[in-house]
């Protein structure tokens, strides 16, 4: 008898840990993909209504200037191409701007996601999962509490772009100490 | 050519998909590029051997793009296995993984062969012709000639029918943009947002069914709890030959983010005042994995990747702990 209860223990928390993990799935489709499904689309139709050709005259733009080549550019090559393939703006620019603006574009992929998840929908849960810890607070009140969601979610992408700029700028002096170490002109 | 260059057939291997590829290098195209990351490994020095191509290392020294006659990867269906194809270079994936990722639509049979061991490399029989990668960039001219010119044929029609017309045309355009977001959407979803779901799913209810997770978010107190300890998580993170390694599809950051930080931060064991800091502190190593891909993308010339990949990550060293720092004051504004 004492075996059989036993076997009756494992059976039951071994079930347990997937229904645990089955009740999580569930909030997570209902709670997060009817939004994501709807907000991706509306994007996805306004990045192919603005239209290639206009991005690319403000990419251009973006390209010339060192403040924007590291802020307005990536920011305009992650919402309008999204990732992987908003690195490919840098066409745009010479070649010894690339890695920085590479470095840029890549550190924006996730900060941009709190806000328009259609950036990076494969890899939304860098964001949501810290995001979901705040919610859980959220709707329990908790007075530890001194912001919401979206707050975090809006600093996310402004602290994002400030920190991406200045990654640009570093990673361009350390791309030209590089070359000039090893005799390359870029 | 014929007496230095042989045909090597590529199929795919277990759990494999795509392929078979025939792989014949040219003198113009003849080097063999391995994007793996830690070396050049075994499969791509066989296929190199079989061949008679040179064999390089795509992180130390990549070739322009229009010597390359294939590239051999290791990717689990992330980014890095569509760009190839999407360049029309053929494509060996040492990971089993079908088309995946958000290049998906451009990984097809005809260009792409995975799970590929040593033993699925032969000496083409010559019955099957040669996988030839084509330049994708030569823009499509069928769009401009489908569209003829309006032609002024309604004479007599007159200026309402027109503008009515062109009113149609373009809620048509229109209405055809809307739908193909909607099916990019639901396929983005369905590709890429539910199966990372039902793998962090299933994370979550073990860590948090075991008890592993209270477990967990102890351990990581000191280091998630106090901005000293994210300092010294992201400078982790951050260490040149580290970052790399834990860099590929964001796994590791999105595995902390959402089974650990997340949680902790709920159940209170986390300040939420640490939310903002620990987002830039577990992703430091962000696209480290993928800078040769990265600036490969951006069409820069080998000299920029060979001296890139190194600047980017040394940058990271520095500026991960930087951001979070930054991330830290800015949280005081919350």
């Amino acid at each position: 008898m004492d075996q059989l209860t036993g076997i009756t223990w494992v059976a039951e928390h071994f079930i347990g840990m997937f229904n645990e993990g089955g009740k999580t799935f569930v909030g997570f489709v209902t709670g997060i993909i009817p939004t994501l499904v709807v907000l991706l689309t509306a994007f996805y139709a306004v990045t192919s209504l603005i239209g290639e050709d206009r991005v690319h005259n403000a990419a251009r733009w973006a390209g010339k200037y060192a403040l924007t080549r590291y802020s307005l550019l990536p920011l305009l090559a992650v919402f309008f191409l999204t990732n992987p393939m908003a690195y490919t703006f840098g066409v745009f620019l010479e070649e010894k701007h690339k890695p920085a603006f590479y470095d840029a574009a890549v550190s924006f992929v996730h900060p941009s996601t709190g806000l328009f998840p259609h950036t990076n929908p494969g890899e939304l849960f860098v964001w949501l999962g810290v995001a979901a810890g705040i919610t859980t607070l959220q709707t329990a009140g908790n007075p530890a509490l001194t912001f919401t969601v979206t707050d975090l979610a809006v600093a996310y992408f402004f602290v994002g772009l400030l920190v991406i700029t200045l990654k640009g700028i570093v990673t361009e002096r350390i791309t030209a100490i590089l070359a000039k170490r090893q005799g390359v002109e870029l | 050519m014929a007496k230095k260059y042989k045909a090597v057939r590529v199929e795919q291997g277990r759990g494999g998909w795509g392929g078979p590829l025939v792989i014949l290098p040219t003198p113009e195209r003849d080097k063999i590029v391995a994007i793996t990351g830690g070396g050049i490994p075994a499969e791509a020095k066989r296929l190199a051997e079989l061949t008679g191509a040179t064999v390089i290392d795509g992180f130390k020294a990549p070739p322009v793009e229009s010597e390359i006659c294939a590239v051999v990867i290791d990717c689990g269906g992330t980014a890095r296995c569509g760009v190839y194809p999407r360049k029309r270079i053929p494509t060996i994936n040492l990971t089993p993984v079908g088309q995946s990722g958000p290049l998906a639509q451009f990984i097809t049979e005809d260009i792409y062969v995975s799970g590929v061991k040593a033993q699925n490399m032969k000496l083409a029989d010559g019955s099957e012709p040669v996988t030839v990668g084509f330049d994708s960039k030569e823009k499509p001219m069928a769009k401009q000639a489908a569209r003829p010119a309006p032609a002024a044929d309604g004479s007599g029609s007159g200026a309402l029918v027109d503008i009515i017309t062109s009113i149609g045309r373009v809620m048509g355009k229109v209405v055809n943009i809307l739908f193909n977001s909607g099916r990019r959407s639901v396929d983005q979803v369905i590709r890429n947002v539910i199966p990372f779901m039902a793998f962090v799913t299933m994370m979550i209810g073990i860590i948090n069914y075991t008890g592993i997770g209270n477990g967990l978010a102890h351990l990581m107190e000191p280091l998630a709890g106090n901005i000293v300890g994210l300092l010294i998580l992201s400078a982790i993170c951050g260490i040149p030959f580290l970052s790399p390694i834990l860099g590929p599809g964001a796994v590791i950051a999105q595995v902390i983010g959402a089974a650990i930080i997340g949680p902790a931060i709920g159940t209170g064991a986390i300040a939420p005042a640490m939310a903002l800091p620990a987002l830039f502190a577990y992703n430091t190593q962000v696209g480290c994995d993928f800078v040769p891909v990265g600036l490969a993308l951006g069409e820069a010339k080998p000299e920029t990747i060979q001296i890139g990949v190194p600047a980017v990550l040394i940058s990271r060293q520095i500026m991960g702990p930087v951001s979070v720092l930054i991330a830290y004051a800015a949280s005081y504004l919350l």
